[in-house]
């Protein structure tokens, strides 16, 4: 008696245990939230602040304009704040780009930063106001949410572009800079600014010089030999000009076949598996495991077939099994 | 009809479980079907829509279907091992949990796959897989190994059902003609010559023999579609065993939850016994203690190596307002519980070790949901475009709908199967009874096991 009341316990207890497994369970994926984050805006740090700091922090917004040599302007953005004494950068957040003309403000677009709180936003050629000073102005904004105060971030750069020039003469390779100013509708040469000539390589690019610009807005800088390049000797220059009081950044690059050619293809034992056709080795594996498995099949449902065929004649007989 | 005393025993009780199909199943059939509708109706959103009404984007591509089809397909291995091996060693106390385990494999294989299909995006290019087929593809490689896998399942079932087709066949059952017909068909004529004996016995020997590593190539290959790309999380040499262990693992946690289920439902407790539960228990003690020592491995090397995106995979998985407390759900409930209810004498009785089968069960699928989204969450190149649902998969409702239409199909199969075929094999008891006077295992054979 004290034996089936004990098991009759147990059974209840994991009666129990069951249901509120089985509650527990449904709780939490009938919202289809199990795994995940619901809120755009809700990141980690967001969560975190709204936990332990009831009053809204005050994000700070880094804005930077590159004029490019196709006229258009990459407008860079970097959001952060200060949260108990270190920066924290705001990833998932929406900021919207605006450009100032005189009296008129439009809006261009919006970008999503990214894990490390930045984000770059391309603003054409055709899509920019530009003022009688032949000045462009864009404003970067950041509109707060729960956690977070506004934020916003203003850039002014007058409109210049840099060409850049490659040249080679007998075996000795330069490269031409001309720094152009465009912003009165008329192209004119700047003087007397430092133009920076890089390499681009795998992670930053490599500095390989400074050239100053002449009366006519040019300056010459020799590139020199046995740069490793891809696996073609193709190798990207690219001529900067960084924070200028008038023109802000300007970037323009050239692609030459200056380089050593330098491939990451593995010769020695080269990825079989991305090549058109099979290696022969995996061919005959396949074939192999395949027969030898398919091939009993076939033998089974012969033998499957086979015992049809041996039925006794006297089909109303009862098995002897 | 003559069935010795124990067949016939065996026969007598499960007889009317064939006969009527009862309120009791038609009422679960409805409930099952309800769901299975709800799932079909999100498949047509899913079609008409398209795939933007799932959690699934560029970034993070794969998420609910393929933790359903890695899942059902680790199951799956619960027939195909379990039953093979016991049957190369010749086991007797297997012959009562045999059935079971073989529609495990074959319901679970036909469910799995149907999860790939949910997930790809264009159906109308589905032949292209056998058209244009890459060898080199480890896509072209599952595609084969499941299909051969699955006919091998349905064939070791089928050989393990012809004597039984054969009793339905002529027990002159109170059953429909229709049904009638379908056992005379599918006994293909045997009548238990020796002659028949000896090609069924033949055949049943060399799928026994194949399906277990044809299992565990199909597991290993279903790995390789991870381990082979470099992907934090993924790319790891210990990928093929290691899958192949959990399926095992999971597969007989299933068992023991549908050995317990049918043992509640039919009364079947002089065949399913208390025994047979601590088997199967300490074999998912065991292999849950290989399960851990794998899942320890694997992130002891990545941790300890430290490589950034392997690192912020692993940030993810111990950080508790990520995955933290899933990771550490799938860890405790998929490997130390089961490894501590039986191991301790006390708590070693069926009902506790099919709750700890469930629990770790469970623990698997989330495990399998751990493998696949933080991964696809932690890109190796920078996104330009970074909003939430890139960088974040969150299940919609229509995948959670297929996700339980595919359960409610899996627990609908295997309620018709036990309507048309008897759980408990009737001709495998034809040397040996099964019920209390004469057990499945005596004493002296428990001694010796």
């Amino acid at each position: 008696m004290k034996k089936y009341s004990k098991n009759q316990a147990l059974i209840k207890g994991c009666r129990q245990l069951l249901v509120c497994a089985a509650l527990s369970v449904l709780i939490n994926i009938l919202p289809s939230h199990v795994f995940a984050q619901a809120d755009s805006a809700k990141t980690t740090a967001d969560t975190t602040v709204a936990a332990t700091e009831p009053s809204l922090l005050s994000p700070s917004l880094e804005l930077l304009s590159i004029q490019k040599a196709d006229s258009s302007v990459d407008l860079k953005v970097a959001l952060k704040t200060k949260f108990k004494g270190s920066t924290i950068k705001l990833p998932l957040l929406k900021v919207t780009f605006y450009q100032v003309a005189d009296t008129v403000k439009k809006e261009m677009g919006f970008i999503i930063t990214d894990l490390n709180g930045k984000g770059v936003f391309n603003c054409k050629a055709n899509q920019l106001l530009v003022d009688k000073d032949g000045k462009v102005h864009f404003k970067a904004m950041f509109a707060g949410n729960k956690s977070m105060e506004a934020t916003d971030g203003e850039v002014t750069a007058k409109r210049a572009r840099i060409d850049i020039t490659p040249i080679k003469e007998d075996s000795v390779t330069s490269v031409k800079v001309k720094l152009i100013d465009v912003g009165t509708g008329k192209e004119a040469g700047v003087s007397n600014i430092v133009v920076g000539i890089f390499v681009k390589r795998q992670f930053f690019p490599m500095k390989l010089g400074e050239v100053t610009t002449d009366t006519t807005g040019e300056g010459t800088l020799e590139i020199p030999k046995g740069l490793p390049g891809d696996a073609n000797g193709n190798i990207t220059l690219i001529a900067k000009i960084d924070e200028n009081e008038t023109y802000g950044n300007l970037e323009s690059s050239t692609s030459q076949n200056w380089g050593v050619a330098v491939s990451d293809v593995n010769s020695v034992m080269p990825r079989a598996l991305w090549s058109a056709h099979p290696p022969l080795w995996m061919v005959i594996t396949f074939v192999i495991l395949v027969a030898t498995v398919w091939g009993h099949y076939f033998v089974i449902v012969f033998e499957l077939l086979r015992l049809r065929k041996e039925e006794p004649h006297e089909p109303n007989n009862p098995i002897n099994v | 009809m003559e069935l010795n005393k124990y067949q016939q025993e065996a026969f007598d009780k499960q007889r009317p479980v064939i006969e009527n199909f009862g309120k009791k199943t038609w009422a679960w059939t409805i409930f099952f079907m309800a769901w299975i509708l709800l799932g079909g109706y999100a498949l047509y959103l899913q079609i008409t829509k398209g795939h933007g009404i799932t959690g699934m984007r560029d970034n993070v591509v794969w998420g609910l279907y393929i933790a359903n089809f890695i899942f059902f397909i680790g199951i799956s291995y619960a027939g195909a091992v379990i039953s093979g091996i016991l049957h190369i060693l010749k086991v007797e106390w297997r012959k009562p949990i045999i059935r079971i385990a073989e529609m495990i494999t074959v319901i679970a294989t036909i469910i799995g796959p149907v999860y790939i299909l949910l997930c790809v995006g264009r159906l109308d290019r589905l032949h292209h897989l056998f058209i244009y087929p890459r060898l080199q593809s480890p896509i072209t490689w599952d595609v084969l190994a499941i299909s051969t896998y699955f006919t091998g399942s349905v064939i070791f079932l089928y050989l393990a059902l012809i004597k039984d087709f054969a009793i339905y066949r002529d027990a002159k059952l109170n059953i429909p003609k229709w049904k009638q017909k379908l056992y005379k068909i599918l006994a293909i004529g045997y009548r238990g010559t020796a002659s028949q004996n000896r090609h069924i016995r033949i055949s049943t020997n060399l799928m026994a023999i194949m399906i277990v590593p044809l299992a565990i190539i199909v597991h290993s290959v279903l790995s390789w579609i991870f381990g082979m790309t470099l992907r934090p999380g993924w790319h790891s040499t210990i990928f093929g065993p290691y899958f192949v262990l959990a399926a095992i693992y999971s597969g007989t946690g299933v068992l023991i939850m549908a050995m317990w289920v049918y043992r509640k439902m039919y009364g079947l407790q002089s065949y399913l016994t208390d025994k047979h539960f601590i088997y199967l228990g300490y074999i998912m003690m065991v292999l849950g203690a290989g399960y851990g020592y794998f899942t320890f491995s694997e992130y002891l090397t990545g941790w300890f190596a430290s490589e950034k995106w392997e690192s912020e995979v692993l940030e993810k998985l111990f950080n508790p307002a990520k995955y933290g407390w899933w990771f550490l759900f799938a860890n405790v409930a998929g490997i130390l519980l089961p490894i501590v209810v039986v191991a301790l004498p006390k708590t070693r009785k069926p009902n506790l070790i099919a709750l700890v089968s469930l629990f770790m069960v469970i623990a698997l699928w989330v495990k399998r949901y751990l493998i696949i989204v933080p991964t696809l969450e932690s890109p190796l190149l920078p996104m330009q475009d970074t909003r939430i649902e890139y960088v974040k998969y969150t299940a919609t409702w229509v995948e959670w709908a297929l996700t339980f239409g595919g359960i409610a199909t899996f627990f609908l199969f295997f309620t018709l199967m036990s309507k048309f075929v008897t759980v408990i094999p009737i001709s495998e008891f034809a040397n040996k009874g099964t019920t209390a006077e004469q057990p499945v295992l005596n004493e002296n054979e428990i001694a010796s096991a």
